[in-house]
Parts: structure tokens; C-alpha cells; sequence
């Protein structure tokens, strides 16, 4: 499924550690990564954080893979196009295609860019797979993002699930009605599909506000913070 | 077309955050005037997001062979202005970056700006425009997502060619061109197409609906 990153973010040994911390970890790492821009960290903090989300968040080796495949081959495609088409003075190799030619300052730039995304992406996957979104939405609303944006976050956050499982029931449907066998019929179904979730999520709009304001709903949804024995 | 974690060097991350930070909260500040006159409009708001991010999960059939999905930006943008849906394209991208690892958290920045920003005010001005000069509204959406989408891209080549200015900004630029913005024109008319079918759907369910939004044309409302 796509949301195993989700039920991850929920079942890890990390899950309960304090989301602060991950959150500020994750983004100094990030800004810090970005700012040296230097080969050697890059490949440090990529193999710490890999150790760290696979040891110590006990996260199972094929789902870090999958993660890190999603990126990866956008990632090698762009990065030989670095090399090959872009850059300009003393050339180290030429294909004799086309004049094609690899530079010194290409192959800087492909190489740089392929080490950087390699040590973000470990960073970004430590808070994605150990933190739930409820935390982090909780945790940016401390941190004085306003309050709108946090409620309409959480109730989006819900409802993406709710849609997920109806596309899922109606793709199926259309599947067995070979729905997806041409390239005609593959538009009119997704154009069928799409339209009807916009059609249910106006009723569930209206559903959630009715449930919301029966409960005393006044803009805030209050959340229950259990406390850290640990800490 | 998310640019990825890290792809970007710090300078140009802290650039396209400040200035989609300058948007999104001007966004902001139009849902809070929004939600204020209307409270159930909060609902509606939370639960277009949510379509916007699940649109984007769907994979679009697409002729070159490489697979894409819509975008949704442009259907949003029609619907709601384009403020409005820079602020929920921010939660959607975020989303994305934490549910699907697509696109980051330091290039979040410059992906609003490209996704968020761009591709809606294009989209919403080509729809408008088209309405004005009295195009049917089914015409005026499929040009509107068409050209949303494509402009999104073609934001994305900027962005990247001002990053990797190699060796000058104009040739980078026309080579991230060539490799985004050309290969995306049947994936745009495909959601181009995709929008029609979704907005002639609304159009025959819901036509009270989109006549109280003031987004058809006036001879069809």
C-alpha cells in the first residue's frame, strides 16, 4: 500500500520520543547538510541517520529501501543529465556523440547534487517515518503557525483516509468493468472517479461540520498529550 | 514535478521560502476573513485539501509512457482563487513530503511557489479571462488546467536553471525546458482533459453549487 509510511509513523520505537526534538533534529540536519555542502558530511550524516532509523527506530530494512527508492530514480536520472549536458570549461571526457562531453565543473555539480539529496533524504526519513502527522501538526501549532492552517491540516489529514478507501472500493468496481482497458475508457473512469469524490467529499463536508458542532466544536480541537514516563 | 530534498542549494531554499511565505500568508489571511463570515466553510476548505492530495494519488494514463498525476491546481484555483489555494497546496505539498516522501522539507519553498503559486494565478487568470470573452466555462477550465500545469513546470525549469546557472542561466534554462516543460505538454493536456470531465460532472450535479461560487459563465448560470 502507499500509507505504509503512515502505519510506520505510528509503530516505530521512536514514535513516543519527544516530536520536538525530532522535528528540530531533522531540520538543523537539513540546514546544516545543505550549508557545509561537503562530501564527507554528506556521507556521514547519511550513514548515521540510516543507522539511527534502522537501529535504534527499528524501522524493517525493505521499507527504508522502498522510501529511499521513491526519490532515488528521479534522483540518478537528473544527476547523469548534470553530468553529460551541463557545464562548461576543461573537459575530462568526451563520448564523441554528438559532442557530448563531461566537464570539470559538471561533473562538480552532478556529483555534489547526487551527495546532497543523498544526505537529506536519510533526514527527511527519519522525522516521515518515525513521527505521525497529528504530532507534528501539534507541534508546529506551539510553534505559532496559525491556528487555521494546523485545524484545516488535521481535519484534511482525516479525511485523506476516508477518500482513500472509497477510491480504492470504486477503482476496483471500474477495474472489473474493464474500466481501465483503453486509453478512452482509462480518461472517462478517472474523469468518473475524481469527479465523484469531489461530489462525496461536498457531503462529507457537510457531514463533518454537522458532527463537529454537535460536539461543541468553537475553532479548537483540544488533544490529549500523555505524559513521557520516561522523560 | 516536485523538486526533491536537497536538490536545491541553502541560498535558494531560503529565497523561495520568503516569498512563498509572503503569499500563503496573505492566503491566510484571506481564510481567516473567509471562516470568520462563514464558520461551515472550514469543512469545505479541509475537505478540498484532502481531494487535492488524494487527486494526486491517482495515476494519470499518460502517452509517453512515464507516469504522472493530476494536480488538481487547477480545478482548485478555479473553484476557490488562487490565495485560497496556495494555502492549501502548502498543507497538500507538506503532506506529500511526509506520507509519500514526494518532494522535501527544504525545497518545500520552492515548490509552493511553482505548484501553489504560479500554476493557480495562471490558471485562475486564464479562467477568468476565457470567461470574460465569453467562452463556455467546459473550455475555459480545460485551457485553464492545461495552461496551470504547464506553467508549473515550466516554473520548475526556472527555479532549477537559476539554481544550476551551467554555463549560462539562458542555456541551462532552455535545456531544463526541453526536459520538463516539453515532455510535460501531453500529461497537461491530460489533465486539461481530466478536468473537463470532472467539471461537466459537477456542472450537471451540482450546477447551484458552482453558480453560488460565481465561477460560471454568465450566459450558463
Amino acid at each position: 500500500m502507499k500509507f505504509d509510511m503512515d502505519y510506520i509513523a505510528h509503530n516505530n520505537a521512536l514514535t513516543e520520543t519527544n516530536p520536538y526534538f525530532k522535528l528540530f533534529l531533522t531540520i538543523i540536519l537539513l540546514v546544516v547538510t545543505l550549508a557545509l555542502d561537503n562530501l564527507y558530511f554528506d556521507v556521514i550524516v547519511f550513514i548515521i541517520m540510516s543507522i539511527v532509523i534502522l537501529a535504534i527506530a527499528k524501522i524493517a530494512f525493505k521499507s527504508y529501501l522502498k522510501f529511499l527508492s521513491i526519490p532515488m530514480a528521479f534522483l540518478i536520472i537528473t544527476c547523469i543529465f548534470l553530468i553529460f549536458f551541463f557545464g562548461s570549461g576543461e573537459v575530462i571526457y568526451d563520448t564523441k556523440i554528438l559532442g557530448i562531453v563531461v566537464t570539470k565543473n559538471s561533473l562538480h555539480y552532478g556529483v555534489y547534487t547526487f551527495m546532497r539529496v543523498m544526505g537529506c533524504l536519510p533526514c527527511l526519513g527519519f522525522l516521515a517515518l518515525t513521527t505521525p502527522i497529528a504530532k507534528i501538526l501539534h507541534c508546529l501549532a506551539t510553534l505559532k503557525v496559525p491556528k487555521i492552517i494546523i485545524e484545516i491540516g488535521l481535519l484534511m489529514y482525516n479525511s485523506i483516509f476516508i477518500f482513500l478507501n472509497e477510491i480504492d472500493t470504486m477503482q476496483k468496481a471500474q477495474q472489473t468493468r474493464l474500466g481501465y482497458h483503453s486509453y478512452t475508457t482509462s480518461f472517462k473512469s478517472l474523469g468518473g472517479l475524481a469527479s465523484t469524490i469531489f461530489l462525496r467529499s461536498l457531503d462529507k463536508s457537510e457531514t463533518l461540520q454537522h458532527s463537529l458542532d454537535s460536539r461543541g466544536y468553537d475553532g479548537e480541537l483540544p488533544v490529549y498529550e500523555p505524559k513521557n514516563r520516561s522523560n | 514535478m516536485h523538486i526533491m530534498e536537497g536538490y536545491l542549494p541553502l541560498e535558494w531554499c531560503i529565497i523561495w521560502f520568503v516569498i512563498s511565505f509572503i503569499v500563503v500568508a496573505y492566503g491566510v489571511y484571506q481564510i481567516k476573513k473567509i471562516v470568520d463570515e462563514t464558520p461551515e466553510s472550514k469543512a469545505l476548505l479541509a475537505v478540498s485539501g484532502a481531494f487535492m492530495f488524494v487527486l494526486s494519488s491517482l495515476k494519470l494514463p499518460s502517452v509517453t509512457g512515464s507516469c504522472s498525476h493530476p494536480c488538481g491546481n487547477g480545478l482548485g484555483a478555479a473553484l476557490f482563487g488562487p490565495a485560497v489555494t496556495a494555502v492549501l497546496a502548502t498543507i497538500v505539498l507538506l503532506f506529500q513530503a511526509i506520507l509519500l516522501a514526494h518532494g522535501g522539507l527544504t525545497t518545500l519553498g520552492a515548490n509552493i511557489f511553482s505548484m501553489g503559486i504560479i500554476g493557480p494565478v495562471v490558471a485562475w487568470a486564464v479562467y477568468k479571462a476565457l470567461i470574460k470573452a465569453n467562452m463556455s466555462s467546459t473550455v475555459a477550465v480545460f485551457f485553464a488546467a492545461f495552461l496551470g500545469d504547464l506553467l508549473t513546470y515550466v516554473a520548475t525549469s526556472f527555479q532549477l536553471a537559476l539554481a544550476f546557472p551551467a554555463p549560462s542561466f539562458g542555456s541551462a534554462l532552455s535545456k531544463f525546458l526541453v526536459i520538463f516543460a516539453v515532455t510535460q505538454v501531453p500529461l497537461a493536456i491530460g489533465e486539461g482533459i481530466l478536468t473537463v470531465i470532472i467539471w461537466d460532472r459537477l456542472k450537471e450535479y451540482k450546477p447551484k453549487l458552482l453558480d453560488k461560487l460565481g465561477v460560471l459563465a454568465p450566459k450558463e448560470a
